[in-house]
Formats: C-alpha cells, sequence, structure tokens
C-alpha cells in the first residue's frame, strides 16, 4: 500500500511492535490488516430445548480482525485473529413470543496462500474457534434459556481477487470457514439447569464433528480502495446445526456487511523501514 | 467469477441441507393438536407411572379436531386432553384463556381459612416480610405463615424473623394453600432447620422421547445455613393441605424427614414433576412435568405428601372462630413442651 496510509497508520495505532521483524533494518514489512466490521440482517432460529418452532427476525453483529502475513515465509503463509459479538432477536410465526439471543465466538486461523495469476489468490488452512452465549425464550418458565459453548478446530479458506473496477481499486475475496473436531455444552434431554446447578454435571460436553456440530460460516466481501481509506461491503451466512441428546438446535443469519479495514505496522523503537522495503499484505496487492 | 459464485451456491445449498432435521407441524387446528399430543407424548414424565395410555388419548380426543374447529374449540378440547394427565403442573396458555387442571385441590376440603388465622389467633398483627407473616401465639408458641414459595426469602428476613421468635419453644409453619414457586427456596429456608448435610432427595429426567427413558437418580444434598445466622432446632410442626403444591410440596417432603418435624393437615397436593415450557404452531404455549423428584427415599410425591397427623378443618368450629388444624398443631407443641419439661 501507499507510504502515506503506513505512516498515518503508523502513528493511528502506537501499539506494541508485533508486526516488527528484530533486524535494525527492515526489509520486509508485513502490515496488520485491522478490519471492523458491522453486520445487519436476519436470522432464523430454532432450539428444540426452548421450543420446537422456528423463530424468525432481525441478527446483527460487530466483528474484528486482524490479518497479517506471518514472519515465517510471509509470501506464503497468513494468519487471522478475530471475534464476532452478535445480538438477535427474532419471534414465532404467530408473533406470541420473542427470542433473544446473544454470542460471542473469537476465533485464530493460519491459512497458506497461492497466487493463481491476474490477481487471484487461493488460500486454505485452519483454525480454532470458541463460541459462548445463550438464546432465551423468557416465557419459559424453568427452561427460559439455553446456553450455548463450544470450542473447535477446523478449516478454513478464501478465495481472492485484486483488481479495479473502473479506476477504483478493489479487493474481493470469499471465505468460507468450517469446524471439524471439538466439544460443545449442552444439556440432557429435559434436564433442567436446576439439576446441573444442583451439581449433576454429567453428559454436559459432547463431541463435536460436522454430525453433530454442523457449521458454516461464509463472508462473501468487496475492500473498496477509497485512497487512505478503504470500505468493505458484503454479505455472511453464517449457518449452524447442532444435535446433542435430543436437542437439536439451528441458526441461519444472512447479514448486510459494511466495515471499514486499515493497514498499519509499527516500528521497534530505534528500527526503520529501508525505502526499498517489500511490503507482504495479508490480503491486499 | 461466475465459478466462484457457482461454488458458493453449491456450498450454501450443501450446508443448509447439511442441517439437523427438526419436526415440523403446520399451523391449522390438526397441526396444532398433533403438535401437542406429540410434545406431551415426548417429554411429559409420568405417563407411566400414572396409567395413561396416550395413545388412546389421542384416539378419543383427536376426531374431535377437524379443519373447521375454531380457536375456541380447539383450546378446550387441548385442555380435556390435557386433564388425562391429571397434573397441576399442565396448562395450556392461549391469548384468551389458561387452562387449568383444578381436582388436585377441588376434590377435596379446603381445610383453610386465611381469614380465620388472621382474625382469632392473629388478631389482625404479626410481622410480614419476604412471604412470610409471623408472630408469637399464647402459651410461647411461634406461628409463621409461608403464603408462596414466589416470594423470596432474604437471609436477613429469616435472620430476624428467627431472632424475633427465639424464645418460642415451638413452631407452626403454615404452607397450607401455598401453590409453590421456585424450588431453590425449599434449600433457603431448609437450612434454617438443619444442623447438617442431609440427604433433601433425588432428581431425574426425561432422556429420550420414550416413555421409560430417564436419567439415572441424581442426589441432592442441603447445607445448613452458615455459621453466624440464626438456626432453629426447637420442634416445628408444618401445616398442609391439599393445595401445598409444587415447591412447597417438596418443603413439606423435605421437612418431613427432619426429626423434630411433624406434618398436620391434610395431605399434600403433590406436583413433584419439574416443570417444562413448549409451544405450539399457532403460538399457544403448553407446560408440563419433565423431570420428576423423588424424596430422600426414593418415593415419588407427585401424588402427595401424607401427614403424620391427618386433621381436617372444622366447619362448624371455624364459624366459632377456631381452626381445628391449627389448634391440633398448637396442643401438639404444648404437649411436646410439658414432655420434655417432665424429663
Amino acid at each position: 500500500m501507499r507510504l502515506h496510509l503506513l505512516l498515518i497508520s503508523f502513528l493511528m495505532f502506537a501499539l506494541p511492535a508485533f508486526a516488527v521483524d528484530s533486524d535494525s533494518t527492515v526489509a520486509v514489512v508485513r502490515p496488520v490488516l485491522s478490519s471492523y466490521s458491522l453486520e445487519i440482517g436476519s436470522a432464523h432460529q430454532c432450539d428444540t430445548y426452548l421450543t420446537p418452532l422456528h423463530y424468525s427476525g432481525w441478527q446483527t453483529a460487530f466483528d474484528y480482525e486482524r490479518m497479517q502475513a506471518m514472519r515465517h515465509d510471509p509470501d506464503r503463509n497468513v494468519m487471522a485473529l478475530g471475534a464476532r459479538l452478535s445480538v438477535a432477536r427474532t419471534l414465532n410465526q404467530a408473533g406470541t413470543a420473542a427470542m433473544w439471543s446473544i454470542a460471542l465466538c473469537p476465533r485464530w486461523a493460519m491459512m497458506w496462500r497461492y497466487r493463481v495469476g491476474c490477481g487471484f489468490t487461493l488460500a486454505g488452512g485452519g483454525g480454532v474457534a470458541a463460541s459462548i452465549g445463550a438464546v432465551s425464550l423468557m416465557r419459559n418458565g424453568n427452561n427460559p434459556v439455553s446456553a450455548r459453548a463450544a470450542i473447535t478446530a477446523g478449516i478454513t479458506g478464501m478465495a481472492v481477487w485484486n483488481g479495479s473496477l473502473g479506476h477504483l481499486p478493489v479487493t474481493i475475496f470469499y471465505r468460507p470457514s468450517m469446524p471439524l473436531i471439538g466439544a460443545f455444552f449442552s444439556p440432557d434431554y429435559d434436564e433442567l439447569y436446576y439439576e446441573i446447578w444442583l451439581g449433576n454435571h454429567k453428559g454436559l460436553c459432547h463431541a463435536a464433528w460436522p454430525g453433530s456440530y454442523f457449521r458454516l460460516d461464509n463472508q462473501l466481501a468487496a475492500d473498496l480502495h477509497f485512497g487512505a481509506t478503504t470500505l468493505r461491503i458484503g454479505y455472511r451466512c453464517d449457518i449452524t446445526s447442532t444435535k446433542a441428546a435430543g436437542i437439536v438446535s439451528r441458526d441461519i443469519t444472512h447479514a448486510f456487511v459494511i466495515g471499514v479495514t486499515a493497514e498499519w505496522i509499527s516500528l521497534r523503537a530505534g528500527s526503520r523501514r529501508t525505502p526499498d522495503a517489500r511490503i507482504i499484505s495479508a490480503l491486499y496487492e | 467469477m461466475n465459478k466462484l459464485l457457482s461454488v458458493i451456491a453449491i456450498i450454501m445449498t450443501l450446508a443448509v441441507a447439511s442441517c439437523h432435521h427438526v419436526e415440523e407441524w403446520p399451523d391449522d387446528p390438526v397441526g396444532n393438536f398433533d403438535a401437542l399430543w406429540t410434545g406431551i407424548d415426548r417429554h411429559y414424565c409420568f405417563l407411566d407411572e400414572k396409567g395413561i395410555d396416550w395413545d388412546s388419548v389421542y384416539s378419543v380426543y383427536r376426531p374431535q379436531v377437524s379443519d373447521q374447529t375454531d380457536p375456541v374449540a380447539l383450546f378446550n378440547i387441548c385442555s380435556d386432553m390435557l386433564d388425562e394427565l391429571r397434573d397441576g403442573h399442565v396448562n395450556i396458555t392461549s391469548p384468551f384463556a389458561t387452562s387449568y387442571y383444578k381436582k388436585w385441590w377441588s376434590d377435596y376440603p379446603q381445610n383453610y381459612n386465611e381469614r380465620l388465622v388472621d382474625e382469632y389467633y392473629l388478631h389482625f398483627g404479626g410481622f410480614t416480610r419476604g412471604g412470610f407473616t409471623y408472630a408469637i401465639l399464647p402459651d410461647s408458641i411461634a406461628y409463621v405463615r409461608y403464603s408462596t414459595f414466589a416470594s423470596t426469602p432474604g437471609d436477613a428476613t429469616l435472620d430476624w424473623m428467627l431472632m424475633l421468635l427465639r424464645d418460642c419453644h415451638g413452631m407452626v409453619f403454615d404452607i397450607r394453600d401455598n401453590g409453590g414457586g421456585s424450588i431453590s427456596y425449599v434449600e433457603t429456608i431448609v437450612s434454617r432447620f438443619i444442623d447438617r448435610r442431609i440427604l433433601a432427595g433425588y432428581i431425574t429426567h426425561k432422556s429420550g422421547p420414550g416413555h421409560n427413558e430417564f436419567s439415572e437418580p441424581y442426589a441432592y444434598y442441603f447445607d445448613p445455613v452458615a455459621d453466624g445466622r440464626f438456626r432453629w432446632d426447637k420442634p416445628v410442626v408444618v401445616l398442609t393441605n391439599r393445595s401445598t403444591f409444587s415447591a412447597a410440596n417438596n418443603f413439606a417432603s423435605v421437612m418431613s424427614s427432619l426429626p423434630q418435624v411433624t406434618l398436620i393437615g391434610d395431605r399434600t397436593g403433590g406436583g413433584s414433576g419439574m416443570p417444562f415450557s413448549s409451544e405450539m404452531p399457532c403460538g399457544w404455549s403448553y407446560r408440563f412435568s419433565a423431570s420428576p423428584v423423588y424424596d430422600a427415599e426414593m418415593r415419588l410425591t407427585e401424588f402427595g405428601v401424607d401427614p403424620d397427623i391427618r386433621v381436617d378443618l372444622d366447619p362448624e368450629m371455624a364459624l366459632k372462630g377456631i381452626d381445628t388444624i391449627l389448634e391440633t398443631a398448637l396442643e401438639f407443641l404444648r404437649n411436646k413442651e410439658t414432655d420434655s419439661d417432665s424429663r
């Protein structure tokens, strides 16, 4: 990216050196790509612990992610660290009851990328993710809340195209991720949280695999590079379906994504970037 | 770009197809009836205990429903069907009514008149706080009424109450007409009457849709209140009637296991199945027992807890200002005091 963007970003983010090479003279610069996104869209939920009915409504989420080419073989290896906080409110078909849900999902992934040419890059790798939250249906008496918790490891990929639309530099990418193995929480079929509170913790942890814990998080987005500012617009579809102890939960969200991204570097005191240092971005070319 | 979009579309289609199946019913009278019947069939916990043939119940009530059945008629049919469960924890709620099975108390004498106690024993006095009404009756006998387990029994309230009653030699703890509330309050109160950990009972739950699919009973224990708080170790009489239900039924069950406690009155109303809630496609909610609670000897208290001394309220004596159940309790405690004095 342009020099002035790097300098402005450096001034804005005087954070501890994370992207700094240890040499006093920096020959390779690996900027951190930070993105802040707001998602607004629809939610479709079902949790048979609370109700057998399907609920539909709105959802919103805030997502933060930082991507960076890794120190080892930065041309090929990329790391992504992020977290997403989402809230949804849905109604049953008759509109007689509302379900609220909240979830926090931190994640980390590492990808190996291959530049295909003509601006195309493909990447694939793995990562770990956690999810903690709850769904509430407050008109239920003794089962008003269904807690959600999971920790998983899975695969992630990315298809990127860097090009331009007219004179506007654009990066378009599609990024799916899917957990393959892990563990998640679920009470037993008709087990009350009161019984869990009394101390019966038997059988609450379930093995997660695509047959019991299916999740596919898809993001299709375009980063529009307006000078120093990059605007992200896109679409995100997150599908989660779990089944344990006869309880099925399903969350499907479709969301419009809008956000901003910025690339920044930080330099350790005393080090400096050589004028001809290579800039290896995690996403952009 | 078109290839990329095609790949995305394929992935999304496969993803939606990979979701786990959830059975759905149409939002029409038959669909709603079937959803309710199926929900009870898969989740209600006392079908076998009560000897209910749920399939035959379906054959009785299902023919009464057709596509032309109006909401009020459907509500009445569903309500009548749920009454077959003979369970005060089972009801159905629509925007215009909530069904309520009453026979667990309406077929029996009420055995309680709050005005009678307030007027002739408390003289409209005593303290009221946190769901408790308490006073000292003649012969230094404490009277405590806890009218609902929906009222939070605060530690400070319990401390003050027991401190103010500390000179009494016995206590009447009246839970007649207490229809329950939060079962967690049972431990809060029982913890004031024990000095060591006790086995309070067992809890289990449906572990699958089969009528006999239950988890292993889980023993749960109550601990005494922390040192420094007021406890009561003198004789206690717990007054019960058929309207003593749910959490109050559980309280009676646990208290009856304590050596210094005697139950006087009528059998409690039961309600030992912890209720769950669910919904029908039309948005009506329904509630049912899903998690049975047993007493410390692994006996089911769904059908009530028997008193140690069975007494009814005499209506003629009530007209004279005498609560014969309370009088029996007072006489019992006076005799206890006399016995301890003579020893």
